[in-house]
């Protein structure tokens, strides 16, 4: 595992805070996500993960500190804009365009590298024209990724795929923008055991096949142990231990976090 | 006695069925024969768009010709037209407030403000006068109607954008409530800024006439509409073409996603701003060109002609045909003012005539003094609930709107004749282009 290596940081955050009026949902978090790993980010319901990855995304504005990916701010840019710098993702509740094709949502992914300006579209310029038929066929390729079941069914609305199914579009959807960094929220939450040693395998395959940097949140320690390289563990918002699984298995402050809380619920 | 009251009842539980029209139109489609097929092949499939593009496009021949047949006073041609040409205004405002309502799903109150900025834009730039603050007359370089055109357009978008600017972050209830004040607003200002002349209406110089090589074309000529109408047909029909192009682009693709899921679809690259302005804008343009034919085609405008009703009425269409479909929407326009013009006024007048109401002893007496123009939109409100209890994805179904309900478990499964007829017109590029044709049957 490339774990103790010293790769080129990709994704920084620097004392990132957010708090939704007296409630601190991020405290003074600091991260740093190197190039080509797949880091994880485990914690307790509550613990402030998918709001890290609302801030990454610009979909919450940080209340302070600084988030710099490959060497410049991305605190306060908006969706899109972030996207566009490189970095995608999956929501934790899916959230697929539902009345939208499976090809349709696959396109939508690739929105930024379609022209979207009323001439071009309008006029069907061969610029246009051209970049449809990229999107297209890029459509196809990402969608062959998971195997023939999404490319045979590309005309069919997303409302029908089964739950893992949904899932592998969304990611689908999220490599349109050809990302650099790579955000699943709880990529197997609602699986079962096969569906979640496939997805485990597909994880790795994303990596290598796509040259990503994966930033990962979950809950099933059968996952976060098996494929991440590093693991940071959020509590109360609280960064409360960073290193490799090994060491993160057996760290005092993680078992309290996870095992402590269930003898005080009991 | 005994027999009558059940079959009263059956009678009032399904009218359409008792009377059998469905299956005496059917029956007549299936069974009349026209060069070795059958009329229902004709009207079925992409054909039912040829036809009906065929009557919309011989228009003014059908109703030159029938006139040899019907009564002159109640079936002149050329009102008729006038009509017809009215309907093609607001088919113009329902495709426009499709693109705003029905691909982009931001409820739009106000739409009647871009229906009246058009109207003014040609009024003053065809003029040539103004009025300056301190209400003196002012001559200013007058445009052609064909200049107006464009002009109303830009300046309509431009107003749209402005509207929509404040609103992007609005969703739903509260983005209707801000359209509606500003659909008020315009009118207002028109009636209360002397620049406008509102409160005494302002003359709108008539359309154009033409030299062409095959002679000259009065597209003002008020004894004969039909190049008018020719004209209206052929801005509908690029309307539609401009939201076939926009629906099935990357702009459309957009539009839906932002309806669907706004927030995703921001996380993959839609720019909100830019793509909600632009439904704003490209919605309002088509209002405003809808605008220049209203002012020409009045001749006077005045801001009591523009209320709140105006904007109603349009999304009533839109949803009465089916939001997010153009043949649906273009159906439901011309459902509307067919039911508005003819319909309404029918009834009302039959109350009025009827000489077993006109006694005063008659517990329906009351009727005849029921002005049904004033509570039109009361019936307008019953279409649209029944449309909604019975078929709420509208006549002519978009796609995924009907999925979308179905979803929800709203939607009857069964789906009509028509409905089977979008679906194959889905890939076509000719919709029924207008259906003016109804006005006469
Ligand atoms: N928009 C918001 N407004 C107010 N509070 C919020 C908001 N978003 C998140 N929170 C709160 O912040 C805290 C952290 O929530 P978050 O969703 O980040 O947790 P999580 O670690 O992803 O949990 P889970 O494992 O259940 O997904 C929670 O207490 C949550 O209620
Ligand atoms: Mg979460």
């Amino acid at each position: 595992m490339a774990g103790t290596s010293k790769g080129e940081v990709l994704l920084q955050l620097k004392n990132v805070t957010k708090s939704f009026g007296g409630l601190t949902a991020v405290d003074s978090i600091n991260l740093e996500i190197r190039k080509g790993e797949i880091f994880s980010i485990i914690g307790p319901n509550g613990a402030g993960k998918t709001t890290v990855f609302n801030l990454i995304t610009g979909i919450y504005q940080p209340t302070s500190g600084e988030i710099i990916f490959n060497g410049s701010s991305i605190k306060n840019l908006s969706p899109d804009r972030v996207l566009r710098r490189g970095i995608a993702r999956t929501f934790q509740n899916i959230r697929l365009f539902n009345n939208m094709t499976i090809m349709e949502n696959a396109m939508v992914g690739q929105h930024p590298f379609i022209p979207s300006d009323l001439f071009s579209v309008t006029f069907r310029l061969p610029n246009y024209r051209a970049a449809e038929k990229k999107a297209h066929n890029r459509a196809l390729e990402l969608l062959a990724f998971f195997g023939s079941e999404l490319v045979m069914r590309k005309e069919e609305y997303a409302v029908n795929l089964a739950y893992a199914v949904r899932r592998r579009l969304e990611i689908v959807r999220a490599l349109g923008s050809r990302p650099k960094l790579l955000l699943l929220d709880e990529p197997t939450a609602g699986m079962n055991d096969a569906e979640t040693a496939d997805a485990i395998k597909y994880i790795q395959r994303l990596r290598q096949e796509f040259d990503l940097t994966i930033l990962l949140i979950e809950h099933k320690l059968q996952v976060t142990m098996g494929i991440s390289d590093r693991i940071a563990v959020l509590d109360y918002g609280k960064k409360i231990a960073e290193g490799i699984p090994a060491d993160i298995q057996h760290n005092d402050l993680v078992i309290e976090a996870y095992l402590g809380r269930k003898v005080e619920g009991a | 006695m005994s027999a009558s009251p059940s079959h009263f009842q059956q009678k009032m539980q399904n009218p359409l069925k008792s009377l059998g029209i469905r299956k005496k139109i059917g029956d007549f489609l299936n069974n009349t024969k026209f060069l070795n097929r059958s009329l229902s092949w004709y009207v079925t499939g992409w054909r039912v768009g040829v036809f009906w593009g065929l009557i919309a496009l011989f228009l003014p021949q059908l109703l030159n010709f029938s006139t040899n047949f019907l009564d002159q006073t109640y079936f002149a041609p050329n009102i008729l037209l006038l009509d017809a040409i009215l309907c093609g205004i607001y088919v113009m405002l329902a495709l426009g407030l499709n693109i705003v309502v029905g691909y982009a799903g931001l409820l739009d109150l106000g739409y009647v403000a871009f229906f009246v900025i058009g109207s003014y834009t040609v009024a003053f730039a065809t003029s040539g006068i103004i009025r300056n603050i301190h209400s003196q007359v002012v001559n200013i370089p007058a445009l052609t109607f064909w200049e107006a055109i464009p002009l109303a357009a830009l300046i309509a978008g431009f107003m749209g954008v402005l509207l929509g600017a404040p609103t992007l972050r609005l969703r739903g209830d509260y983005l209707a409530i801000v359209t509606l004040g500003f659909g008020e607003i315009v009118p207002i200002v028109i009636k209360d800024v002397p620049f406008f002349y509102g409160a005494l209406g302002f003359q709108v110089p008539p359309a154009p006439v033409v030299n062409t090589p095959f002679g000259q074309v009065d597209f003002g000529n008020p004894l004969d509409f039909s190049a008018f109408y020719y004209l209206t047909l052929a801005v509908i029909i690029l309307i539609v073409m401009f939201n076939i192009l926009l629906r099935n682009s990357s702009i459309g693709r957009a539009w839906i996603a932002i309806r669907e899921d706004e927030l995703a679809a921001s996380a993959s690259g839609v720019n909100l701003v830019r793509i909600k302005l632009m439904a704003f804008g490209l919605g309002a343009a088509i209002g405003g060109i809808g605008g220049v034919f209203n002012g020409v085609m009045t001749s006077s405008i005045s801001y009591d002609q523009f209320s709140f009703q105006v904007s109603i009425s349009v999304l009533i269409m839109i949803v009465l045909g089916g939001i997010g479909s153009i043949p649906g929407v273009i159906v439901g326009a011309i459902l509307l003012r067919f039911i508005d013009v003819y319909v309404i006024s029918t009834i009302s007048n039959m109350l009025q005539t009827n000489t077993a109401l006109a006694n005063p002893s008659n517990p329906f007496h009351f009727l005849v003094s029921f002005n049904l123009n004033t509570t039109k939109f009361l019936i307008f409100g019953l279409v649209l609930l029944l449309m909604i209890i019975l078929r709420p994805q509208g006549i002519i179904p978009n796609k995924r709107r009907q999925l979308e309900l179905k979803g929800v478990g709203l939607a009857p499964e069964e789906l009509s004749v028509i409905g089977e007829i979008e679906r194959e017109e889905e890939g076509s590029s000719a919709p029924p282009e207008s259906v003016e044709g109804l006005g006469d049957i």
